[in-house]
C-alpha cells in the first residue's frame, strides 16, 4: 500500500538537546497512526518537521510523495494541521478566523465549517478570546478538517476536550478515514487515541521503542487477577504460579478451606484456564488488560527509569 | 479537485492591513495633532523673536538640532516636525508594525499555523512588508494632507509639488526603520529583535547625524546616517535628492530580501 508519510532516521537537535534521535515509521493511505509519549518525547517535534516548521538535523522525511523542505504551498493544502500548542489570534471571531485560513489553505466546501462547528456545539462568531480552552481547541479542530485535506496531522487533538467532545473527535475520525484520509495523531495518554489509531508508536527520550497495534499492546499488557478456590492459598499458588507472565503479588486464608489469590497477569488466558481446571473455583476476576500502565512501563516515566536508554533493559 | 478555487489576492497583506486600521487611524489622528500644534505657531515665531531666541541657544544644540533653517517656513516644517517629533512617531509606528509583522507573530505562537498552511516564508515576509510600506503610506498621505492644510494659515510658504518629494523621501526614511524591524523578527524570531533592529536603525541614524552636524572633522558621520540622507538636503525647502531616495529605497528592499533570506533557513517557533 501506497504510504503518505515516510520517515527514516529522523533527528533533531535544539542545540545539545537532542529531541529527536533517529526514528524511522511510515503511515500507510487510509490510516491511522498515533504516536504516544510524555510531553517532550519528541512528538511535537516530529509533526513539525513533517511540515516543515523545523529542519531535521538528519533523516529522510517524505510527505505525500515530495519531502516536506521542498514541498510548495500545494503541498500543505493537502494537509490539516492541530499545532499541539494551539495559539489563537485573540481580536477576532472564529467565522473570520476560518475564512481567513480558507483563503490561504482552501477550497473550503460551502457549508462545511458550520457543519464541523456545530458537530463539535462550537459558536462561530464569538470572538476568540472569549472562548474556554475548550472551544478554541474546536476552532483548531475545525481549521484542520474543513478542507477535507488528504492528510491530518493532529498534535494532541483531544486536550481540552470535555469527555463527549472526545468521543465527537473519535467519530470525526472515523468519518474522515471513512472517507480515505489519512491521520496522524499524538497523545500522551493511550486512553484517548486508542479507539481511534490502527498502529501506534510509543515515543520516549527522542527515541521509538515499540510500534504495534493496539490488539498487540493490549495483549501484552498487565491484568489484575484474582481468584477465590474452595482450596488452601498454597495450592492455588502452587497451580498458578508456574503460568508464563503470571506475577503472584498475595495470598490469604479467608477460612476453613477457602483461599485467595491476588496477581498480575500478561500470559495467555486459555493458560490460566487450564491451569485452574484442577481448582474448585469460586469467584474469578480478571481486569481489562490497564493499557495505560503497559505504555508507562515501555516509556519508562514510571519514577526514576526517565533517563534509561531504549537499548538498557528495564527492571 | 479544485471546484474554482477563487483565491484571493494577497491574502496575508489584506488580513495585516485590516487588523491594524483602528490603531492606523489613531496614529494618523496622533500626526495630526502634532502637526497642529506646531505649525500654526510659525508666524508669530518667525522674525526678531525667533532671531533673539536662537542667540539665546548654544550653537551645538542648534547644529545638533537642524534648526538652523527655522527662519523660514520650510526649515521651521522640518526642524519641528520631519526632522523630530514627526520622525519619532513614524518611526514607532514602522518599528512596532516590522517587529510585530515576523518576530511578534512567532512569539505569540501564530506563525507556526500560518505556515501550516497553504502559503511560502516568502510569501509571508513580501506581503506583510507590503502591508507595512501600505500603512507608512497612509500615514505619509494624512501628514501631506494636513502640512498642506495648515500651509496657508500658518503662513508656512511651501510648494506643494515640493513637499510630496519630501514627504516620499521620508516614507522611504521612517519605513528603513519598519524593515529592519521586521528583519530583526525574522532574523531572531522574537518581537524584541525587531524592535532592537529598528530602533538601532532609527535612533542610531538620527544620533550620526547629530554628532555629524557638530564639526568638520565628525562630518564624515553623516554619510552612515540614513537620517542624514533623507533631511540633511532640506528636502522640505530644495525637493527630492536622487540619490538619497534611491539609497534608502535599494536599503529598504535589502532589508526585506534579507528578511525573506533569513526566514527561509530558519525553524520557526524554537526549541
Amino acid at each position: 500500500m501506497e504510504n503518505v508519510i515516510e520517515v527514516q532516521g529522523l533527528a533533531k537537535s535544539f542545540g545539545h538537546r537532542e529531541a529527536l534521535r533517529g526514528i524511522d515509521f511510515e503511515i500507510p493511505r487510509g490510516s491511522v497512526f498515533g504516536v504516544i509519549g510524555p510531553n517532550g518525547a519528541g512528538k511535537t517535534t516530529a509533526m513539525r518537521c513533517l511540515l516543515d516548521i523545523i529542519r531535521p538535523t538528519a533523516g529522510q522525511v517524505r510527505v505525500l510523495g515530495t519531502d516536506p523542505r521542498r514541498a510548495g504551498p500545494e503541498i500543505r493544502r493537502r494537509i490539516g494541521y492541530l499545532p499541539g500548542e494551539l495559539a489563537l489570534e485573540r481580536r477576532i471571531t472564529g467565522r473570520r478566523m476560518m475564512d481567513h485560513f480558507a483563503a490561504i489553505s482552501g477550497p473550503v466546501a460551502p457549508g462545511r465549517v458550520e457543519e464541523l462547528a456545530s458537530r463539535l456545539g462550537l459558536e462561530l462568531d464569538r470572538q476568540s478570546r472569549k472562548l474556554s480552552k475548550g472551544n478554541k481547541q474546536k476552532l483548531g479542530l475545525v481549521q484542520a478538517f474543513m478542507h477535507d485535506p488528504e492528510l491530518l496531522i493532529l498534535d494532541e487533538p483531544t486536550s481540552g476536550l470535555d469527555p463527549l467532545m472526545q468521543r465527537e473527535f473519535l467519530g470525526m475520525v472515523e468519518d474522515a478515514r471513512g472517507r480515505g484520509q489519512t491521520l496522524f495523531l499524538s497523545s500522551h495518554l493511550i486512553g484517548e487515541i486508542e479507539q481511534a489509531a490502527d498502529r501506534v508508536a510509543i515515543l520516549r527520550d527522542g527515541l521509538i521503542v515499540r510500534t504495534a497495534t493496539v490488539q498487540e499492546l493490549r495483549a501484552g499488557a498487565r491484568r489484575r487477577l484474582r481468584v477465590l478456590a474452595a482450596t488452601d492459598p498454597e495450592t492455588l499458588a502452587a497451580a498458578l504460579e508456574p503460568l508464563p507472565g503470571l506475577e503472584l503479588l498475595d495470598t490469604e486464608k479467608l477460612g476453613e478451606g477457602v483461599g485467595a489469590l491476588e496477581a498480575r497477569f500478561s500470559g495467555e488466558v486459555g493458560a490460566l484456564l487450564h491451569a485452574l481446571a484442577g481448582v474448585e473455583v469460586l469467584d474469578l476476576v480478571l481486569e481489562e488488560p490497564d493499557l495505560e500502565e503497559a505504555v508507562l512501563e515501555l516509556y519508562g516515566s514510571l519514577p526514576g527509569n526517565g533517563r534509561h536508554r531504549a537499548g538498557e533493559p528495564r527492571p | 479537485m479544485t471546484p474554482a478555487a477563487r483565491r484571493p489576492v494577497l491574502p496575508l497583506m489584506g488580513k495585516a492591513l485590516l487588523d491594524t486600521w483602528r490603531s492606523t487611524l489613531v496614529w494618523a489622528l496622533v500626526l495630526l495633532s502634532v502637526l497642529a500644534l506646531y505649525l500654526p505657531l510659525y508666524p508669530s515665531m518667525a522674525g526678531p523673536e525667533m532671531e533673539r531666541l536662537l542667540a539665546s541657544l548654544p550653537e551645538e544644540l542648534i547644529s545638533a538640532l537642524d534648526y538652523d533653517q527655522i527662519a523660514t517656513g520650510a526649515g521651521y516644517a522640518q526642524a519641528t516636525f520631519f526632522g523630530l517629533l514627526g520622525f519619532m512617531l513614524s518611526s514607532a509606528v514602522a518599528i512596532g508594525t516590522g517587529a510585530a509583522a515576523i518576530g511578534g507573530d512567532e512569539d505569540e505562537g501564530l506563525l507556526e499555523l500560518t505556515l501550516a498552511h497553504g502559503v511560502t516564508r516568502t510569501q509571508v515576509v513580501l506581503e506583510r512588508s507590503l502591508a507595512l510600506l501600505l500603512r507608512m503610506a497612509f500615514l505619509m498621505m494624512v501628514i501631506y494632507a494636513g502640512v498642506l492644510a495648515l500651509n496657508g494659515p500658518s503662513e508656512l510658504g511651501l510648494d506643494p509639488g515640493t513637499l510630496v518629494q519630501a514627504v516620499a523621501q521620508f516614507l522611504l526614511l521612517v519605513l528603513l526603520g519598519g524593515t529592519a524591524a521586521l528583519l530583526g523578527g525574522a532574523a531572531g524570531g522574537h518581537r524584541t529583535h525587531g524592535t532592537a533592529a529598528g530602533a538601532l536603525v532609527a535612533v542610531g541614524g538620527y544620533m550620526l547625524n547629530a554628532l555629524g552636524n557638530q564639526g568638520e572633522d565628525l562630518q564624515w558621520m553623516h554619510a552612515f546616517s540614513p537620517y542624514h540622507w533623507a533631511l540633511g538636503g532640506q528636502p522640505v525647502a530644495n525637493g527630492v535628492d536622487w540619490s538619497a531616495l534611491w539609497g534608502l529605497a535599494g536599503l529598504n528592499v535589502l532589508f526585506v530580501a534579507l528578511a525573506v533570506f533569513a526566514l527561509r533557513r530558519r525553524d520557526v517557533g524554537g526549541a
